[in-house]
């Protein structure tokens, strides 16, 4: 079985006292600039293309947000590096402004849990830089991972997956789709109330209430579950990014490794033609029954006129995969602070691991919330309706929910959880942050980016997911970024710029 | 260092020593304190702004 490089992309929500979304772009742009660690700022867009679809068209242009449209009447911000503010970090990440959001696009990993940490430490690298403007600006900052206003707009939490391009699009969305539509029970981080619909006062999933469609290209504004953006990350006759977008910004970092390793799931399955086949009648609907259904018995309308449970579309994967793969049987996967040496490994810990959860979903709530975002929150807001004697439609429950996000430790009421022991610790992994900070652990093609512009900046002209573009000699000299080779750290640190060059090229 | 699947039961009982943070540029490790007596929660719930999400407008994103 071959490996799946993935990442995560976080676009940070941006509050600053007495400033307002009219002002955001310029605020975020700021922030960013404000960043203090080491980075080398000349990221390569060659490589973008937003507008071309899977399917194999290009669109000719994507939709906007009309609200937003008047952000930004008559005003002009320069260049789109200057507005994207690109920093590219020493262990390999992505920090840039988007759209007016602060995102962090974690270095891309072979492993989920390996990703997910780096996406928590990434937390970090966004407060930093906040604290910094904050002192510049004169102003309070708050910095929220999370996908909601509670106004009608949503930012977002990406997932990219490097897949074969030979699979097709069908075939990746028959697979995948379903797992999209019921992983939100394992991995959504929660929302108090609706935004469109009827009215609810909790649901599972802070981005049900946006998505229109199954799939489409778009991803600012009439929302699919199933984004067909094709923008590579790499060789694009080779492979596609499966660019996902329907899930949350988790806090836990647990989640964030379920809400990759399901779909890592799905694609494997994929590629051995053996993942199940699910005809959902209407799955935008679906998706938004799932995140509405407090009774948890989640039903799904078939196509065929009967219906189905999420528990039995994640049982299908699961037992699809044991069937299939040689899966190893290993005492002791309870808790994924321990990173898998194999995919196999990999599917195992999260097929034990989503199957106990599911459990407890229906057996032992409290012990599901322990270990599950939007749970945690719940059980978090329950108390506080109980003992302030709220209702859920009382407009502070949605600070409260709000201020789970909060990324400052000092502050976020999801390390206020942490520290009561009323959500589970990192255990061991807390200890090793720092390794994710300059990407120590490593060994995908992030190792040579971050080496490039820890050790070679004066020789680096431009660096992208794919490429690193050098100048020696008045030459310039590119380097494609195998996203399938491990990179031994070990072996490139410490060397001349050509020496380092000759080694990347094999 | 992490600990690879199999070696977890193999992990010595104890503590390694702490190493130097945000050393290389990085931002510095966030100050995760332990479980205490106090009600953390109940100290920060007091904090927080009961208008701050009628104050939260963001522009949209992806």
């Amino acid at each position: 079985m071959e490996r799946i490089l993935a990442g995560i992309e976080t676009e940070y929500g941006l509050w600053i006292k007495g400033r307002g979304a009219d002002s955001q772009v310029d605020d975020a742009m700021m922030l960013v600039r404000s960043y203090p660690g080491e980075h080398f700022a000349s990221w390569d867009y060659r490589f973008e293309s937003p507008r071309a679809d899977l399917r194999g068209f290009t669109v000719g242009q994507l939709a906007y947000d009309p609200e937003d449209a008047k952000f930004d009447t008559g005003k002009s911000r320069g260049s789109d590096h200057e507005v994207r503010s690109d920093r590219i970090l020493p262990n390999g990440a992505r920090f840039y402004n988007d759209h007016g959001h602060p995102e962090y696009a974690t270095p891309e990993c072979f492993e989920s849990f390996e990703t997910a940490l780096h996406d928590y430490a990434g937390q970090y690298t966004v407060l930093r830089a906040a604290k910094v403007f904050e002192r510049e600006v004169g102003r309070e900052v708050k910095v929220y991972k999370n996908n909601t206003d509670f106004h009608g707009a949503s930012y977002g939490t990406h997932e990219s997956f490097l897949v074969p391009r030979s699979l097709g699009f069908e075939k990746i969305y028959q697979s995948v789709l379903p797992m999209l539509v019921v992983r939100q029970i394992l991995t959504g981080a929660g929302k108090v109330g609706s935004e469109h619909g009827d009215w609810v006062p909790y649901q599972i999933s802070q981005r049900a209430d946006f998505f229109v469609e199954p799939f489409n290209t778009e991803t600012l504004y009439r929302r699919p579950i199933f984004n067909t953006r094709d923008e590579p990350h790499a060789d694009p006759d080779k492979w596609i990014r499966l660019h996902v977008i329907s899930g949350d910004a988790n806090m836990s970092p647990d989640c964030s490794s379920m809400k990759l390793g399901l779909v890592k799931l799905a694609l494997q399955l994929a590629i051995v033609g053996e993942a199940p086949i699910w005809k959902f009648k209407n799955p935008v609907d679906a998706f938004k029954r799932i995140s509405r259904d407090m009774t948890f018995e989640f039903k799904i309308e078939l196509d065929s006129g009967s219906w189905t449970t999420a528990y039995e579309v994640f049982e299908s994967y699961f037992s699809a995969a044991e069937a299939v793969f040689d899966l190893p049987s290993l005492p002791d996967q309870r808790h994924p602070s321990s990173i898998p040496e194999t995919p196999e490994t990999e599917i195992y810990r999260d097929i034990t691991m989503a199957r106990q959860q599911l459990s407890k979903l229906r057996s032992d709530f409290s012990a599901f919330a322990k270990e599950v975002d939007w749970a945690a929150k719940k059980v978090m807001l329950e108390q506080i309706v109980e003992s302030e004697g709220l209702t859920w439609r009382d407009h502070s429950l949605q600070a409260y929910d709000l201020e789970y996000h909060n990324v400052d430790p000092d502050e976020g009421l999801y390390f206020a959880l942490r520290e009561m022991g009323q959500v589970d610790d990192l255990g061991d992994a807390e200890d090793c942050l720092e390794d994710f900070f300059v990407g120590r652990l490593d060994t995908s093609r992030a190792v040579p980016r971050g080496i490039a512009v820890k050790e070679h900046k004066a020789h680096l002209k431009t660096a992208s997911w794919r490429s690193l573009v050098f100048e020696v000699d008045g030459k310039a000299i590119e380097i494609e970024l195998d996203p399938t080779r491990t990179y031994r750290r070990e072996r490139l640190q410490g060397l001349d710029v050509v020496s380092f060059i000759q080694a990347l090229r094999g | 260092m992490f600990t690879k699947a199999d070696d977890r039961l193999r992990r010595p009982a104890t503590p390694e020593p702490e190493r130097k943070l945000g050393d290389d540029g990085g931002p510095g490790k966030p100050d995760i304190r332990k479980p205490g007596g106090d009600n953390e929660l109940l100290k920060r719930l007091r904090k927080v702004d009961p208008d701050q999400a009628k104050k939260y407008r963001q522009r949209s994103g992806q």
